[in-house]
């Protein structure tokens, strides 16, 4: 606890006293309601699970799962085959329930889980799919479309816990479980990282975040938390059938999570008691429950894209309770000094070809500690390809980069990026939701292992850790006179910070070498003159620079080296005033854009 | 040979109407890199408008599937107008899901109009059948696959030669330049809605006729679509509809040979193989953004 909230102990409080509150009106209700109440209560924290897993992949991960009512179904069948049939108790059938979808989750996340978008989403729709006919047509083993009945209650070291409140109680403790998980795994650092990975990937991984690890661990948890919740469901009704997995499951998952809200513990409450009382409430528009389905669904994502939840916290946040966080004190870093002139980058043949089109046909390069290369060239010779692959972000067709001895020719981009390759983008697309000391911190922590759900079960990606984190992003936003912007949301900086952010972000991450691709585009003389300043420092300070600029009179005095690409092949390469003379610089290049210098 | 090439001309049926639905489903795809996802839900709707059309109607089915066509482009329309253009600058997925929210809407309202039992278009001309050696060819076959390739046709020459077609295929192509050239974006993407709901209401009319149709059928068929894209290449239409046919036979082939269960789940395999065979996914693209 921070002495701020030691000091106003009732803050601590307000966040929570909603909560007590809810708890506590769920307990009364619970006293006063009949066996069919209860069983409704059951049900509908079933759904507070389930939707609770679904909010890792679909809300924190941004990846859009249609396999969430298969693995819902799956639980449940493993708990009416292993209960029903080979008579294994709760504790037998409960964690197994939630491991079999999770182990199946992990088999066909290698295949499915790099898709982006709708991509993802059609190919677990056809997973599902698939375990739904396996469901109807598995013949005796799962009681084809009939199911199997004779599901057994839950029996705890030899009590049967009794249907009505006993077991209501249960499920609701599993509910809070599963909602105290949510919030430890996601209410740190590593939560932030999740906004990150839904708003940019490509950012995610400029800043060390690996994409593939936040969305398979998204992916399973979310998977574990539906075999959950499927096999409390088998115990509440006592038969299990292929109606647990039909597309309607996955249709109402989907539409508790996105009207409660996606990425809020308090989304998953309201969505999924909202949705199962609502039929319950209306009992006259029977059957047409799955039309005010669909009708609110469709309002929902068009009129409140972030949920009730998301509206509420929204609308009290414009109101002006949530106070804005204090600054850390910046963190005293030493000044890194390392030796000029070694060789830093040696890249070797590299290229590339996207369909029949050359886009890079064997780039060779080195450039040495100390120092900046300009890269130039006619638009479409390769600039921005030959950055791609150096840092990761494209695999290469052939080549090697090799960073001070190490090679970085098996690495993925966010590995490169923590392994001392930095590197700008020209358009980042930032969450609004981060502030830029957020993003800058998220990159200082990518470098220490206080980052992920383990580090967040463990507790290490918030409290004095994070402090940490972001009094060394304060360092360097200070280093490069940014610090004035460190509260602004990363996606609405102006142009002439942007830059200075986008370094602090990469000289967080400690790098050897800097990337940078066109940073003077947008920047009056002045502001193009503290660049060159700026980037004249890195390289005191040992790093490496490779810089692609349009911008002669901005590039050609501050760098050391200038490389000449026209398409995909180096042309030339030497010092800026040599360059600018070569004549076949002059003939691809500066020869057609007259008047350049 | 002669049950192969009966069970392939049925396939190549079945894949004509499936190539209508996968061809709008790529129209849409195109024109707003989103998903419509009540593309399925359409041909289902296409179904049973032609089944409500012909108890009103006493006319035979060549003649109801204008009227099918222009009432489906209405409802093309309102998903455009609902679903679509309020989420126009947000993720793709947001469409996505708005497209789910409206299949469940058509599912469910077909249940409530015409409740659970199968129901069956007319036949376009007549119930008859002529042999061509020893193979049977219903006329009910050969006029799905006449008026698919003739639809087909009419879709290419529209896109090809026309100053409307044009315009569609410029704004699918690069929407900031189409309208910097002075060309109504949105009207062209509402058009475009228009033609693939027309597109899957006539398939629907068609397949109705022999398979039924039922208010939960557009969730198989969206994936066939999705599969037939898979096969055909991303964004290609000659492509999705190449693969919509061999999927018809296919599945006809192995429904044969095995049960229409194993068709089904062999083909969620295939989907599954492709996808798994693309070691760079489709990353390549999200990359190639920044390039």
């Amino acid at each position: 606890m921070t002495s701020a909230a030691l000091a106003q102990p009732w803050r601590g409080l307000g966040a929570r006293a909603p909560w007590a509150i809810a708890a506590l009106a769920l307990i009364a209700y619970a006293g006063f309601a009949s066996p069919y109440e209860l069983r409704v209560l059951a049900f509908a924290g079933t759904q507070v699970v389930l939707v609770l897993g679904y909010q890792f992949i679909f809300g924190h991960a941004g990846a859009l799962s249609l396999a969430q009512g298969a693995f819902f179904g799956i639980g449940a069948y493993v708990t009416a085959v292993l209960g029903g049939r080979y008579g294994l108790g709760f504790l037998g059938t409960f964690p197994l329930s939630i491991l079999i979808p999770l182990a199946l989750a992990a088999i066909v996340a290698a295949p499915v889980l790099r898709l982006a978008s709708h991509y993802f989403a059609l190919a677990t729709l056809g997973l599902a799919q698939l375990a739904l006919l396996a469901a109807v047509n598995g013949g005796e083993f799962t009681g084809g479309a009939l199911g199997l009945t004779g599901v057994p209650g839950i029996v705890l070291l030899g009590w049967t816990v009794p249907r009505g409140i006993a077991f209501a109680a249960v499920v609701w403790l599993v509910v809070a479980a599963g909602a105290w998980l949510s919030l430890r795994l996601t209410r740190g650092l590593t939560g932030r990282a999740y906004a990150v990975l839904r708003g940019d990937p490509l950012a995610a991984s400029a800043i060390g975040l690996s994409e593939q690890h936040l969305r398979l661990a998204a992916f399973l948890l979310s998977a574990g938390y539906a075999g959950a919740a499927g096999a409390l469901d088998a115990h509440i009704l006592g038969v299990v059938s292929s109606e647990t997995m039909a597309f309607s499951v996955m249709v109402a998952c989907l539409a508790m999570t996105v009207i409660g809200g996606s990425t809020r513990l308090a989304g998953a409450f309201i969505g999924a008691l909202l949705l199962t009382y609502l039929p319950e409430w209306l009992r006259s528009l029977e059957g047409y429950s799955l039309l005010a389905y669909g009708a609110a669904l469709l309002l929902a994502i068009v009129l409140a894209p972030s949920g009730i939840a998301g509206a509420v916290a929204g609308t009290i946040a414009a109101l002006g309770r949530v106070r804005r966080p204090v600054l850390p004190a910046p963190a005293e870093l030493p000044e890194p000094q390392g030796p000029s002139g070694l060789p830093l980058l040696v890249v070797r043949g590299l290229a590339k070809r996207f369909g029949g089109i050359e886009a890079l046909k064997g780039v060779d390069l080195t450039i040495d500690r100390g120092e900046i290369l300009g890269v130039i060239g006619p638009n479409g010779s390769g600039k921005t390809t030959l950055a791609n692959l150096v840092s990761g972000f494209v695999r290469p067709d052939g080549g090697t980069v090799i960073l001070a001895g190490q090679s970085l020719t098996p690495l993925g981009a966010s590995a490169i990026a923590r392994a001392g390759i930095g590197r700008s983008f020209q358009h980042p697309a930032l969450p609004p939701e981060l502030s830029v000391l957020e993003m800058v911190a998220l990159a200082r922590a990518s470098l220490s292992d206080d980052l992920g759900f383990r580090a967040a079960l463990a507790g290490r990606d918030r409290g004095d850790r994070r402090e940490r984190h972001e009094a060394e992003a304060l360092h360097f936003l200070q280093v490069l006179d940014a610090d004035g912007y460190a509260r602004y949301p990363c996606n609405a900086l102006p142009y002439r910070a942007a830059w200075r952010v986008e370094i602090a972000r990469i000289l967080a991450l400690e790098p050897k070498l800097v990337i940078l691709d066109e940073p003077a585009a947008g920047l009056n003389e002045a502001e193009q003159g503290e660049l060159a300043r700026s980037l004249r420092r890195l390289a005191r300070r040992g790093l490496g620079l490779l810089v692609i600029e349009h911008n002669m009179p901005f590039l050609l005095p501050v760098a050391d080296r200038v490389m000449v690409l026209d398409e995909g092949r180096v042309i030339a390469s030497g010092k800026p005033e040599d360059i600018r003379r070569n004549p076949a610089v002059v003939a691809a290049y500066l020869g057609r854009r007259a008047g350049m210098s | 040979m002669t049950a192969f090439l009966q069970l392939a001309f049925n396939g190549l049926a079945l894949g004509a109407a499936y190539a209508l639905v996968a061809l709008g489903f790529v129209l849409v795809l195109n024109a707003t890199s989103a998903v419509n996802f009540a593309q399925g839900d359409l041909v289902m709707a296409g179904g049973y408008g032609a089944a409500a059309l012909a108890a009103l109607l006493p006319l035979p089915g060549l003649a109801l599937l204008p009227l099918v066509m222009a009432a489906m482009a209405v409802l093309g329309l309102a998903v455009a107008a609902l679903a679509y253009f309020p989420l126009m600058r947000r993720p793709a997925s947001s469409v996505f899901i708005s497209t789910i929210a409206v299949g469940l809407l058509l599912q469910n309202g077909a249940l409530h109009l015409f409740g659970p039992e199968p129901r069956a278009a007319p036949p376009v001309l007549g119930g008859g059948q002529m042999h061509l050696g020893h193979v049977v060819l219903s006329y009910q076959s050969l006029a799905i696959v006449v008026i698919a390739a003739a639809l087909v046709a009419g879709q290419r020459w529209l896109f090809a030669h026309t100053q409307l077609g044009r315009r569609m295929r410029a704004t699918a192509q690069d929407r900031e330049m189409a309208a910097a050239l002075g060309i109504p974006v949105r009207t062209m993407i509402a058009l475009t809605f228009a033609l693939a709901a027309a597109l899957a209401g006539a398939s629907g009319a068609l397949l109705s006729n022999q398979f039924f149709v039922t208010p939960t059928e557009g969730g198989a068929l969206i994936l066939k679509a999705y599969i037939a894209v898979v096969i055909g290449g991303w964004g290609s239409l000659e492509g999705a509809v190449l693969g919509a046919l061999l999927i018809g036979v296919f599945e006809t082939l192995v429904a044969a040979w095995f049960d229409y269960i194993t068709a089904e789940a062999l083909l969620y395999g295939v989907l599954l193989l492709i996808l798994l065979g693309r070691p760079q996914g489709f990353y390549g693209e999200a990359a190639g953004r920044r390039a």
